[in-house]
Protein backbone atom coordinates (compact mmCIF):
# COMPACT_ATOMS: atom_id res chain seq x y z
CA UNK A 1 0.00 0.00 0.00
CA UNK A 2 1.21 3.43 -0.85
CA UNK A 3 1.07 5.95 1.89
CA UNK A 4 -0.95 8.98 0.87
CA UNK A 5 0.88 12.20 1.61
CA UNK A 6 -2.26 14.25 1.19
CA UNK A 7 -5.37 12.67 2.65
CA UNK A 8 -8.86 13.68 3.66
CA UNK A 9 -7.92 17.10 5.10
CA UNK A 10 -6.55 18.20 1.74
CA UNK A 11 -9.52 16.71 -0.13
CA UNK A 12 -11.84 18.45 2.30
CA UNK A 13 -9.99 21.71 1.84
CA UNK A 14 -10.14 21.50 -1.94
CA UNK A 15 -13.86 20.86 -1.75
CA UNK A 16 -14.81 23.41 0.91
CA UNK A 17 -12.57 26.18 -0.38
CA UNK A 18 -13.76 25.37 -3.88
CA UNK A 19 -17.41 25.78 -2.89
CA UNK A 20 -16.57 28.86 -0.82
CA UNK A 21 -14.58 30.50 -3.61
CA UNK A 22 -17.27 29.60 -6.11
CA UNK A 23 -20.00 31.00 -3.86
CA UNK A 24 -18.02 34.24 -3.41
CA UNK A 25 -17.49 34.62 -7.16
CA UNK A 26 -21.11 33.85 -7.98
CA UNK A 27 -22.45 36.05 -5.19
CA UNK A 28 -20.27 38.96 -6.28
CA UNK A 29 -21.22 38.49 -9.92
CA UNK A 30 -24.92 38.35 -9.10
CA UNK A 31 -24.61 41.50 -7.02
CA UNK A 32 -22.71 43.38 -9.71
CA UNK A 33 -25.08 42.18 -12.40
CA UNK A 34 -27.74 44.01 -10.43
CA UNK A 35 -31.40 44.44 -11.22
CA UNK A 36 -30.61 44.61 -14.91
CA UNK A 37 -29.57 40.98 -14.95
CA UNK A 38 -33.07 39.60 -14.80
CA UNK A 39 -33.00 39.13 -11.06
CA UNK A 40 -35.42 41.93 -10.42
CA UNK A 41 -34.85 43.07 -6.90
CA UNK A 42 -33.78 39.62 -5.90
CA UNK A 43 -30.11 39.87 -6.76
CA UNK A 44 -29.01 41.28 -3.41
CA UNK A 45 -30.93 38.56 -1.55
CA UNK A 46 -29.19 35.88 -3.59
CA UNK A 47 -25.82 37.59 -3.28
CA UNK A 48 -26.37 37.58 0.48
CA UNK A 49 -26.57 33.78 0.61
CA UNK A 50 -23.25 33.44 -1.16
CA UNK A 51 -21.65 36.21 0.86
CA UNK A 52 -22.56 34.59 4.17
CA UNK A 53 -21.59 31.12 2.95
CA UNK A 54 -18.12 31.89 1.57
CA UNK A 55 -16.13 32.89 4.71
CA UNK A 56 -17.04 29.89 6.92
CA UNK A 57 -16.35 27.45 4.09
CA UNK A 58 -13.03 29.09 3.22
CA UNK A 59 -11.98 29.28 6.87
CA UNK A 60 -12.98 25.71 7.76
CA UNK A 61 -11.26 24.44 4.60
CA UNK A 62 -8.07 26.33 5.35
CA UNK A 63 -8.20 25.07 8.93
CA UNK A 64 -8.30 21.50 7.65
CA UNK A 65 -5.26 22.26 5.53
CA UNK A 66 -3.32 23.24 8.64
CA UNK A 67 -4.27 19.90 10.24
CA UNK A 68 -2.42 18.14 7.41
CA UNK A 69 0.85 20.02 8.02
CA UNK A 70 3.64 17.81 9.29
CA UNK A 71 4.78 20.45 11.77
CA UNK A 72 1.26 20.81 13.18
CA UNK A 73 0.93 17.06 13.66
CA UNK A 74 4.37 16.83 15.27
CA UNK A 75 3.56 19.80 17.51
CA UNK A 76 0.40 18.11 18.76
CA UNK A 77 2.22 14.84 19.31
CA UNK A 78 5.16 16.32 21.20
CA UNK A 79 3.30 19.15 22.90
CA UNK A 80 5.42 21.78 21.19
CA UNK A 81 3.20 24.85 21.35
CA UNK A 82 5.10 27.19 19.06
CA UNK A 83 5.47 24.59 16.36
CA UNK A 84 1.68 24.72 15.96
CA UNK A 85 2.10 28.10 14.31
CA UNK A 86 4.95 27.13 12.01
CA UNK A 87 2.66 27.72 9.03
CA UNK A 88 3.25 31.44 9.59
CA UNK A 89 6.47 30.87 7.61
CA UNK A 90 4.25 30.82 4.53
CA UNK A 91 3.59 34.50 5.04
CA UNK A 92 7.15 35.55 5.77
CA UNK A 93 8.08 35.09 2.13
CA UNK A 94 6.66 34.86 -1.33
CA UNK A 95 8.09 32.89 -4.22
CA UNK A 96 6.92 31.31 -7.44
CA UNK A 97 5.70 28.14 -5.75
CA UNK A 98 1.98 27.75 -6.47
CA UNK A 99 1.50 27.06 -2.78
CA UNK A 100 3.21 30.32 -1.80
CA UNK A 101 1.18 32.40 -4.22
CA UNK A 102 -1.91 30.39 -3.33
CA UNK A 103 -1.51 31.02 0.39
CA UNK A 104 -1.39 34.75 -0.17
CA UNK A 105 -4.38 34.64 -2.51
CA UNK A 106 -6.27 32.49 -0.03
CA UNK A 107 -5.47 34.86 2.83
CA UNK A 108 -6.65 37.88 0.86
CA UNK A 109 -9.72 35.99 -0.31
CA UNK A 110 -10.69 35.11 3.26
CA UNK A 111 -10.22 38.71 4.38
CA UNK A 112 -12.20 40.07 1.44
CA UNK A 113 -14.98 37.51 1.93
CA UNK A 114 -15.19 38.40 5.62
CA UNK A 115 -15.50 42.09 4.81
CA UNK A 116 -18.00 41.34 2.07
CA UNK A 117 -20.08 39.19 4.44
CA UNK A 118 -19.89 41.94 7.06
CA UNK A 119 -21.59 44.39 4.72
CA UNK A 120 -24.53 41.99 4.58
CA UNK A 121 -24.57 41.36 8.33
CA UNK A 122 -24.22 45.00 9.38
CA UNK A 123 -27.06 46.07 7.13
CA UNK A 124 -29.75 44.01 5.52
CA UNK A 125 -30.72 43.83 1.89
CA UNK A 126 -31.82 47.46 2.15
CA UNK A 127 -28.60 49.23 2.98
CA UNK A 128 -27.51 52.85 2.99
CA UNK A 129 -25.51 54.22 0.11
CA UNK A 130 -22.15 53.97 1.83
CA UNK A 131 -22.61 50.27 2.58
CA UNK A 132 -23.90 49.59 -0.92
CA UNK A 133 -20.81 51.19 -2.42
CA UNK A 134 -18.52 49.23 -0.10
CA UNK A 135 -20.40 46.07 -0.96
CA UNK A 136 -20.01 46.67 -4.67
CA UNK A 137 -16.34 47.49 -4.27
CA UNK A 138 -15.72 44.28 -2.36
CA UNK A 139 -17.69 42.35 -4.96
CA UNK A 140 -15.31 43.68 -7.63
CA UNK A 141 -12.45 42.22 -5.57
CA UNK A 142 -14.39 39.05 -4.76
CA UNK A 143 -14.83 37.92 -8.35
CA UNK A 144 -11.13 37.69 -9.27
CA UNK A 145 -10.09 36.44 -5.81
CA UNK A 146 -12.68 33.65 -5.86
CA UNK A 147 -11.60 32.58 -9.33
CA UNK A 148 -7.95 32.77 -8.28
CA UNK A 149 -8.50 30.50 -5.26
CA UNK A 150 -10.32 27.97 -7.43
CA UNK A 151 -7.66 28.05 -10.14
CA UNK A 152 -4.51 28.01 -8.01
CA UNK A 153 -5.40 24.63 -6.47
CA UNK A 154 -5.40 23.10 -9.95
CA UNK A 155 -2.12 24.82 -10.81
CA UNK A 156 -0.64 23.57 -7.54
CA UNK A 157 -1.48 19.96 -8.32
CA UNK A 158 -0.71 20.33 -12.01
CA UNK A 159 2.82 21.65 -11.64
CA UNK A 160 4.59 18.33 -11.11
CA UNK A 161 5.82 15.91 -13.79
CA UNK A 162 6.29 13.41 -10.96
CA UNK A 163 2.49 13.26 -10.63
CA UNK A 164 1.41 12.60 -14.23
CA UNK A 165 -2.29 12.29 -13.41
CA UNK A 166 -2.33 15.90 -12.22
CA UNK A 167 0.22 17.19 -14.67
CA UNK A 168 -2.16 18.85 -17.11
CA UNK A 169 -3.18 22.49 -17.47
CA UNK A 170 -6.79 21.38 -17.89
CA UNK A 171 -6.93 20.42 -14.21
CA UNK A 172 -6.98 24.06 -13.09
CA UNK A 173 -9.88 24.76 -15.42
CA UNK A 174 -11.70 21.64 -14.22
CA UNK A 175 -11.38 22.83 -10.64
CA UNK A 176 -12.62 26.28 -11.62
CA UNK A 177 -15.71 24.87 -13.34
CA UNK A 178 -16.39 22.58 -10.40
CA UNK A 179 -15.95 25.46 -7.95
CA UNK A 180 -18.37 27.69 -9.80
CA UNK A 181 -21.01 25.00 -10.30
CA UNK A 182 -20.82 23.85 -6.67
CA UNK A 183 -20.86 27.52 -5.63
CA UNK A 184 -24.08 28.07 -7.55
CA UNK A 185 -25.50 24.84 -6.12
CA UNK A 186 -24.67 25.91 -2.57
CA UNK A 187 -26.38 29.27 -3.05
CA UNK A 188 -29.40 27.63 -4.68
CA UNK A 189 -29.54 25.15 -1.81
CA UNK A 190 -29.64 27.92 0.80
CA UNK A 191 -32.23 29.75 -1.26
CA UNK A 192 -34.35 26.60 -1.52
CA UNK A 193 -34.12 25.93 2.20
CA UNK A 194 -34.52 29.47 3.55
CA UNK A 195 -35.99 31.38 0.65
CA UNK A 196 -39.27 29.55 0.25
CA UNK A 197 -40.68 27.77 -2.77
CA UNK A 198 -39.44 28.77 -6.20
CA UNK A 199 -42.47 27.11 -7.69
CA UNK A 200 -44.34 29.95 -9.39
CA UNK A 201 -48.07 29.91 -8.78
CA UNK A 202 -49.91 28.57 -11.81
CA UNK A 203 -51.89 31.75 -12.23
CA UNK A 204 -48.85 33.97 -12.34
CA UNK A 205 -47.47 34.92 -15.75
CA UNK A 206 -43.97 33.90 -16.72
CA UNK A 207 -42.29 37.12 -15.66
CA UNK A 208 -44.39 37.52 -12.58
CA UNK A 209 -42.58 35.61 -9.84
CA UNK A 210 -39.24 37.25 -9.21
CA UNK A 211 -38.25 34.44 -6.96
CA UNK A 212 -38.96 31.84 -9.59
CA UNK A 213 -37.04 33.88 -12.09
CA UNK A 214 -33.91 34.14 -10.03
CA UNK A 215 -34.09 30.42 -9.29
CA UNK A 216 -34.31 29.88 -13.03
CA UNK A 217 -31.23 31.97 -13.67
CA UNK A 218 -29.26 30.09 -11.06
CA UNK A 219 -30.39 26.67 -12.26
CA UNK A 220 -29.73 27.62 -15.88
CA UNK A 221 -26.23 28.88 -15.12
CA UNK A 222 -25.53 25.76 -13.07
CA UNK A 223 -26.58 23.67 -16.06
CA UNK A 224 -24.24 25.63 -18.28
CA UNK A 225 -21.35 25.30 -15.83
CA UNK A 226 -21.88 21.56 -15.48
CA UNK A 227 -21.94 21.35 -19.25
CA UNK A 228 -18.55 23.03 -19.35
CA UNK A 229 -17.35 20.68 -16.64
CA UNK A 230 -18.38 17.68 -18.71
CA UNK A 231 -16.44 19.15 -21.62
CA UNK A 232 -13.33 19.71 -19.50
CA UNK A 233 -13.52 16.17 -18.10
CA UNK A 234 -13.80 14.93 -21.67
CA UNK A 235 -10.65 16.88 -22.57
CA UNK A 236 -8.92 15.65 -19.42
CA UNK A 237 -9.56 12.02 -20.31
CA UNK A 238 -8.87 12.48 -24.02
CA UNK A 239 -5.56 14.12 -23.23
CA UNK A 240 -4.63 11.08 -21.17
CA UNK A 241 -5.95 8.58 -23.69
CA UNK A 242 -4.42 10.01 -26.83
CA UNK A 243 -0.94 10.66 -25.51
CA UNK A 244 1.49 7.91 -24.69
CA UNK A 245 3.67 7.54 -21.67
CA UNK A 246 3.18 8.71 -18.14
CA UNK A 247 -0.11 10.56 -18.65
CA UNK A 248 -1.76 7.67 -20.43
CA UNK A 249 -0.52 5.21 -17.83
CA UNK A 250 -1.77 7.35 -14.96
CA UNK A 251 -5.14 7.98 -16.60
CA UNK A 252 -5.76 4.24 -16.68
CA UNK A 253 -6.58 4.38 -12.98
CA UNK A 254 -9.93 6.05 -13.69
CA UNK A 255 -10.68 4.28 -16.96
CA UNK A 256 -12.74 1.09 -16.93
CA UNK A 257 -10.74 -1.55 -15.13
CA UNK A 258 -8.82 0.98 -13.05
CA UNK A 259 -8.92 1.06 -9.26
CA UNK A 260 -10.84 4.34 -9.12
CA UNK A 261 -13.02 3.79 -12.18
CA UNK A 262 -16.17 3.07 -10.15
CA UNK A 263 -15.79 6.16 -7.99
CA UNK A 264 -14.99 8.32 -10.97
CA UNK A 265 -17.68 7.18 -13.40
CA UNK A 266 -20.31 6.51 -10.74
CA UNK A 267 -19.57 9.24 -8.22
CA UNK A 268 -18.18 12.09 -10.30
CA UNK A 269 -19.67 11.66 -13.76
CA UNK A 270 -23.02 9.96 -13.15
CA UNK A 271 -24.05 11.34 -9.74
CA UNK A 272 -22.16 14.61 -9.88
CA UNK A 273 -22.69 15.67 -13.48
CA UNK A 274 -25.10 13.64 -15.62
CA UNK A 275 -27.87 13.22 -13.06
CA UNK A 276 -28.12 16.88 -12.00
CA UNK A 277 -27.70 18.20 -15.51
CA UNK A 278 -30.54 16.00 -16.79
CA UNK A 279 -32.87 17.04 -13.98
CA UNK A 280 -31.98 20.70 -14.40
CA UNK A 281 -32.50 20.49 -18.14
CA UNK A 282 -35.94 18.99 -17.59
CA UNK A 283 -36.98 22.16 -15.77
CA UNK A 284 -34.80 24.71 -17.55
CA UNK A 285 -35.59 23.79 -21.18
CA UNK A 286 -39.35 24.53 -21.05
CA UNK A 287 -38.56 28.00 -19.73
CA UNK A 288 -35.64 28.54 -22.05
CA UNK A 289 -37.28 27.41 -25.27
CA UNK A 290 -41.02 27.76 -24.69
CA UNK A 291 -41.10 30.58 -22.13
CA UNK A 292 -43.17 28.51 -19.75
CA UNK A 293 -42.96 29.39 -16.07
CA UNK A 294 -40.00 27.89 -14.29
CA UNK A 295 -41.40 25.33 -11.93
CA UNK A 296 -38.80 23.29 -10.11
CA UNK A 297 -40.26 21.83 -6.94
CA UNK A 298 -38.38 22.68 -3.78
CA UNK A 299 -37.59 19.03 -3.03
CA UNK A 300 -36.08 18.56 -6.49
CA UNK A 301 -34.12 21.78 -6.09
CA UNK A 302 -32.65 20.63 -2.79
CA UNK A 303 -31.86 17.17 -4.16
CA UNK A 304 -30.14 18.49 -7.27
CA UNK A 305 -28.02 20.90 -5.24
CA UNK A 306 -26.98 18.18 -2.80
CA UNK A 307 -26.10 15.88 -5.67
CA UNK A 308 -23.98 18.56 -7.33
CA UNK A 309 -22.17 19.16 -4.04
CA UNK A 310 -21.56 15.44 -3.55
CA UNK A 311 -20.21 15.31 -7.10
CA UNK A 312 -17.87 18.19 -6.34
CA UNK A 313 -16.52 16.35 -3.33
CA UNK A 314 -16.14 13.13 -5.28
CA UNK A 315 -14.21 14.97 -7.98
CA UNK A 316 -11.67 16.28 -5.46
CA UNK A 317 -11.52 12.88 -3.78
CA UNK A 318 -10.86 10.93 -6.98
CA UNK A 319 -8.38 13.47 -8.35
CA UNK A 320 -6.35 13.75 -5.15
CA UNK A 321 -6.21 9.98 -4.59
CA UNK A 322 -5.60 9.12 -8.26
CA UNK A 323 -2.70 11.56 -8.48
CA UNK A 324 -0.97 9.92 -5.55
CA UNK A 325 -1.47 6.26 -6.39
CA UNK A 326 -0.05 6.75 -9.87
CA UNK A 327 3.43 7.83 -10.82
CA UNK A 328 5.89 7.94 -13.66
CA UNK A 329 6.53 4.67 -15.43
CA UNK A 330 9.79 2.87 -14.89
CA UNK A 331 12.68 4.05 -12.79
CA UNK B 1 23.27 26.27 9.83
CA UNK B 2 24.51 23.71 12.24
CA UNK B 3 26.25 21.42 9.82
CA UNK B 4 29.72 22.40 10.92
CA UNK B 5 28.87 22.05 14.59
CA UNK B 6 28.17 18.37 14.45
CA UNK B 7 30.77 16.29 16.21
CA UNK B 8 32.86 14.06 14.10
CA UNK B 9 34.08 10.94 15.75
CA UNK B 10 37.75 10.65 16.59
CA UNK B 11 38.08 7.67 14.32
CA UNK B 12 36.82 9.71 11.41
CA UNK B 13 39.20 12.53 12.20
CA UNK B 14 42.16 10.20 12.27
CA UNK B 15 41.01 8.65 9.03
CA UNK B 16 40.54 12.03 7.43
CA UNK B 17 44.01 13.08 8.45
CA UNK B 18 45.45 9.89 7.05
CA UNK B 19 43.45 10.25 3.89
CA UNK B 20 44.53 13.83 3.49
CA UNK B 21 48.16 12.81 3.80
CA UNK B 22 47.64 10.14 1.18
CA UNK B 23 46.09 12.69 -1.12
CA UNK B 24 48.98 15.03 -0.66
CA UNK B 25 51.50 12.41 -1.61
CA UNK B 26 49.75 10.46 -4.34
CA UNK B 27 47.45 13.17 -5.71
CA UNK B 28 44.48 10.82 -5.67
CA UNK B 29 41.41 12.98 -6.14
CA UNK B 30 39.29 12.72 -3.04
CA UNK B 31 36.31 15.00 -2.43
CA UNK B 32 37.96 17.24 0.11
CA UNK B 33 41.16 17.48 -1.89
CA UNK B 34 39.17 18.30 -4.98
CA UNK B 35 37.53 21.20 -3.24
CA UNK B 36 40.74 22.45 -1.75
CA UNK B 37 42.64 22.18 -5.01
CA UNK B 38 40.13 23.90 -7.24
CA UNK B 39 40.60 27.40 -8.52
CA UNK B 40 38.46 30.26 -7.22
CA UNK B 41 35.21 30.56 -9.11
CA UNK B 42 35.06 26.82 -9.61
CA UNK B 43 31.50 25.62 -9.07
CA UNK B 44 31.52 22.48 -6.99
CA UNK B 45 28.76 20.01 -7.76
CA UNK B 46 28.98 16.98 -5.56
CA UNK B 47 27.84 13.81 -7.22
CA UNK B 48 27.78 10.11 -6.55
CA UNK B 49 28.51 7.26 -8.88
CA UNK B 50 27.01 3.94 -7.87
CA UNK B 51 28.67 0.98 -9.53
CA UNK B 52 25.81 -1.47 -9.27
CA UNK B 53 28.08 -4.30 -10.48
CA UNK B 54 29.93 -4.03 -7.20
CA UNK B 55 26.83 -3.79 -5.00
CA UNK B 56 26.13 -6.97 -3.05
CA UNK B 57 22.93 -5.71 -1.43
CA UNK B 58 24.32 -5.94 2.09
CA UNK B 59 22.41 -2.83 3.24
CA UNK B 60 25.47 -1.57 5.14
CA UNK B 61 24.89 1.87 3.58
CA UNK B 62 21.26 1.81 4.70
CA UNK B 63 22.34 1.06 8.25
CA UNK B 64 25.22 3.55 8.23
CA UNK B 65 22.79 6.23 7.09
CA UNK B 66 20.24 5.23 9.71
CA UNK B 67 22.80 5.48 12.49
CA UNK B 68 24.44 8.63 11.17
CA UNK B 69 21.18 10.56 11.31
CA UNK B 70 19.12 8.49 13.74
CA UNK B 71 16.55 8.22 10.97
CA UNK B 72 13.20 7.32 12.58
CA UNK B 73 11.83 3.81 12.28
CA UNK B 74 10.19 3.13 8.93
CA UNK B 75 11.86 6.09 7.19
CA UNK B 76 14.96 6.01 5.00
CA UNK B 77 17.31 8.61 3.62
CA UNK B 78 19.04 5.95 1.60
CA UNK B 79 18.07 2.37 0.94
CA UNK B 80 18.86 -0.53 -1.38
CA UNK B 81 16.23 -2.06 -3.62
CA UNK B 82 16.49 -5.54 -5.06
CA UNK B 83 15.37 -6.22 -8.63
CA UNK B 84 14.56 -9.78 -9.69
CA UNK B 85 13.89 -10.43 -13.33
CA UNK B 86 13.20 -13.32 -15.67
CA UNK B 87 12.21 -16.98 -15.36
CA UNK B 88 14.57 -19.79 -14.56
CA UNK B 89 17.12 -20.35 -15.99
CA UNK B 90 17.21 -16.87 -17.59
CA UNK B 91 17.19 -14.81 -14.48
CA UNK B 92 18.95 -11.91 -12.86
CA UNK B 93 18.98 -10.29 -9.48
CA UNK B 94 20.57 -6.94 -9.01
CA UNK B 95 20.47 -4.13 -6.53
CA UNK B 96 19.61 -0.50 -6.83
CA UNK B 97 20.89 1.73 -4.04
CA UNK B 98 18.68 4.77 -3.74
CA UNK B 99 19.21 8.21 -2.27
CA UNK B 100 18.46 11.85 -3.03
CA UNK B 101 19.76 12.67 -6.50
CA UNK B 102 20.75 16.24 -5.52
CA UNK B 103 19.29 17.27 -8.86
CA UNK B 104 20.61 20.20 -10.84
CA UNK B 105 16.98 21.09 -11.62
CA UNK B 106 15.36 20.13 -8.34
CA UNK B 107 11.59 20.29 -8.56
CA UNK B 108 11.32 20.08 -4.77
CA UNK B 109 13.05 23.47 -4.63
CA UNK B 110 10.71 24.91 -7.25
CA UNK B 111 7.57 24.00 -5.33
CA UNK B 112 8.72 24.78 -1.78
CA UNK B 113 6.45 27.61 -0.60
CA UNK B 114 8.69 28.80 2.23
CA UNK B 115 12.11 28.49 0.63
CA UNK B 116 13.04 25.90 3.26
CA UNK B 117 14.43 23.62 0.59
CA UNK B 118 17.20 25.06 -1.52
CA UNK B 119 20.20 24.04 -3.55
CA UNK B 120 23.43 25.17 -1.96
CA UNK B 121 25.47 27.28 -4.34
CA UNK B 122 28.78 26.25 -2.84
CA UNK B 123 28.46 22.52 -3.43
CA UNK B 124 25.17 21.85 -5.24
CA UNK B 125 23.68 19.87 -2.38
CA UNK B 126 19.91 20.21 -1.94
CA UNK B 127 19.11 20.77 1.72
CA UNK B 128 16.07 21.34 3.92
CA UNK B 129 16.14 24.08 6.52
CA UNK B 130 14.48 22.42 9.47
CA UNK B 131 13.61 25.77 11.03
CA UNK B 132 11.74 27.10 8.01
CA UNK B 133 9.97 24.00 6.71
CA UNK B 134 6.30 23.77 7.66
CA UNK B 135 5.80 20.16 6.59
CA UNK B 136 3.31 20.81 3.79
CA UNK B 137 4.57 17.73 1.88
CA UNK B 138 4.48 19.52 -1.46
CA UNK B 139 8.12 18.57 -2.08
CA UNK B 140 7.28 14.94 -1.32
CA UNK B 141 4.68 15.05 -4.08
CA UNK B 142 7.02 16.79 -6.49
CA UNK B 143 10.02 14.50 -6.04
CA UNK B 144 10.04 11.86 -8.79
CA UNK B 145 12.31 9.67 -6.66
CA UNK B 146 10.26 9.49 -3.48
CA UNK B 147 13.33 10.24 -1.41
CA UNK B 148 11.64 12.67 0.95
CA UNK B 149 9.73 11.94 4.10
CA UNK B 150 8.28 13.74 7.06
CA UNK B 151 10.52 13.29 10.06
CA UNK B 152 8.07 12.45 12.86
CA UNK B 153 10.31 14.14 15.42
CA UNK B 154 10.17 17.56 13.81
CA UNK B 155 7.26 17.23 11.42
CA UNK B 156 9.44 18.71 8.70
CA UNK B 157 10.62 17.30 5.40
CA UNK B 158 13.80 15.28 5.60
CA UNK B 159 16.03 13.57 3.08
CA UNK B 160 19.58 12.62 2.17
CA UNK B 161 21.94 15.61 2.11
CA UNK B 162 25.09 13.77 1.01
CA UNK B 163 26.08 13.87 4.70
CA UNK B 164 26.72 17.58 4.46
CA UNK B 165 28.08 17.75 8.01
CA UNK B 166 30.73 15.19 7.07
CA UNK B 167 31.47 16.47 3.58
CA UNK B 168 31.88 20.03 4.84
CA UNK B 169 34.54 18.69 7.18
CA UNK B 170 36.45 16.82 4.53
CA UNK B 171 34.93 13.39 5.03
CA UNK B 172 33.05 11.18 2.65
CA UNK B 173 29.33 10.54 3.14
CA UNK B 174 28.62 7.81 5.62
CA UNK B 175 27.23 5.39 3.02
CA UNK B 176 30.32 5.79 0.83
CA UNK B 177 32.57 5.37 3.82
CA UNK B 178 30.91 2.11 4.80
CA UNK B 179 30.30 0.55 1.39
CA UNK B 180 31.77 -2.98 1.45
CA UNK B 181 32.21 -3.41 -2.28
CA UNK B 182 33.30 0.20 -2.91
CA UNK B 183 30.23 0.52 -5.10
CA UNK B 184 29.50 4.06 -3.99
CA UNK B 185 31.95 6.71 -5.11
CA UNK B 186 31.62 10.36 -4.15
CA UNK B 187 33.22 13.51 -5.49
CA UNK B 188 33.02 16.79 -7.36
CA UNK B 189 31.50 16.30 -10.78
CA UNK B 190 32.83 19.58 -12.07
CA UNK B 191 36.41 18.62 -11.33
CA UNK B 192 37.65 16.56 -14.29
CA UNK B 193 40.29 14.91 -12.15
CA UNK B 194 37.87 13.60 -9.57
CA UNK B 195 37.11 9.91 -9.28
CA UNK B 196 33.45 10.44 -10.17
CA UNK B 197 34.31 12.44 -13.28
CA UNK B 198 36.67 9.72 -14.44
CA UNK B 199 34.15 6.98 -13.81
CA UNK B 200 31.43 8.88 -15.64
CA UNK B 201 33.80 9.42 -18.56
CA UNK B 202 34.95 5.84 -18.74
CA UNK B 203 31.64 4.03 -18.27
CA UNK B 204 28.16 4.06 -19.73
CA UNK B 205 26.19 5.69 -16.96
CA UNK B 206 22.46 6.14 -16.39
CA UNK B 207 20.37 8.23 -14.08
CA UNK B 208 16.92 7.52 -12.67
CA UNK B 209 13.89 8.89 -14.47
CA UNK B 210 15.86 11.11 -16.80
CA UNK B 211 12.62 12.07 -18.60
CA UNK B 212 11.55 14.03 -15.52
CA UNK B 213 14.09 16.66 -16.48
CA UNK B 214 15.55 16.92 -13.00
CA UNK B 215 19.19 16.47 -14.11
CA UNK B 216 20.14 14.09 -11.29
CA UNK B 217 23.66 14.02 -9.87
CA UNK B 218 23.60 10.38 -8.84
CA UNK B 219 24.89 8.19 -11.64
CA UNK B 220 24.60 4.44 -11.95
CA UNK B 221 26.89 2.02 -13.71
CA UNK B 222 25.21 -1.21 -14.75
CA UNK B 223 21.87 -0.48 -13.10
CA UNK B 224 18.83 -2.56 -14.05
CA UNK B 225 15.99 -0.11 -14.60
CA UNK B 226 13.36 -2.86 -14.73
CA UNK B 227 10.23 -1.90 -12.83
CA UNK B 228 7.10 -3.85 -12.03
CA UNK B 229 4.87 -1.05 -13.26
CA UNK B 230 6.77 -0.55 -16.49
CA UNK B 231 4.86 -1.90 -19.47
CA UNK B 232 8.14 -2.74 -21.20
CA UNK B 233 8.46 -5.60 -18.74
CA UNK B 234 4.85 -6.70 -18.90
CA UNK B 235 5.73 -10.15 -20.25
CA UNK B 236 8.67 -10.55 -17.89
CA UNK B 237 8.67 -11.68 -14.32
CA UNK B 238 9.85 -8.60 -12.49
CA UNK B 239 9.82 -8.24 -8.77
CA UNK B 240 11.14 -5.19 -6.98
CA UNK B 241 11.85 -5.38 -3.27
CA UNK B 242 11.94 -1.81 -2.11
CA UNK B 243 12.97 -2.94 1.37
CA UNK B 244 10.89 -0.09 2.71
CA UNK B 245 7.44 0.11 4.31
CA UNK B 246 6.22 1.45 0.95
CA UNK B 247 6.35 -1.81 -0.92
CA UNK B 248 5.81 -0.17 -4.29
CA UNK B 249 8.03 2.26 -6.01
CA UNK B 250 6.38 5.55 -6.59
Amino acid sequence: MLELNWGLPVIGYLFLAGVGAGALTVSSSVLLRGGGGGFGGDNVKIARYGALLAPPLLIIGTGMLILELGTFQAAVEHGDFWRLFRFINLFLTINLSPMSIGSWILAFCILASLAYAYTFIAQGVEADEKTVNLRRGLAWIGVPLGIAVAVYTGVLLGAMPARPFWNTPVLAFLFLMSSLSTGVAAILLLKAIFGGNSHAPESEPMDGGQFAKSAYLLAASDTLLIGFEVLVIFLFIMFGLLTIGNSAQAMAVILPGGDLAGLFWGGVVLVGLILPVLVELKYVIPTLLHHRPFAMPRSVEITVCLVVLIGGFMLRYVVVIAGQVTGPMGI
Amino acid sequence: MTYHDRNISRRDMVKAAGFGAAVATTAVAAPMAARAATAPGHQVQYAMVIDVRKCIGCQACTIACKTEFEVPLGKHRSWVEAVEKGTYPDVSRSFLPRLCNQCSEPQCVDVCPTGATYKREEDGIVVVDEETCIGCKYCMQACPYDVRFINPRTGTADKCDFCLHRVANGLEPSCVNTCQGKARIFGDMNDPTSEVSKLIAKNPVTVLRQEMGTEPNVYYIGADHADEADIRFANQYVRVDTNRPDEERR
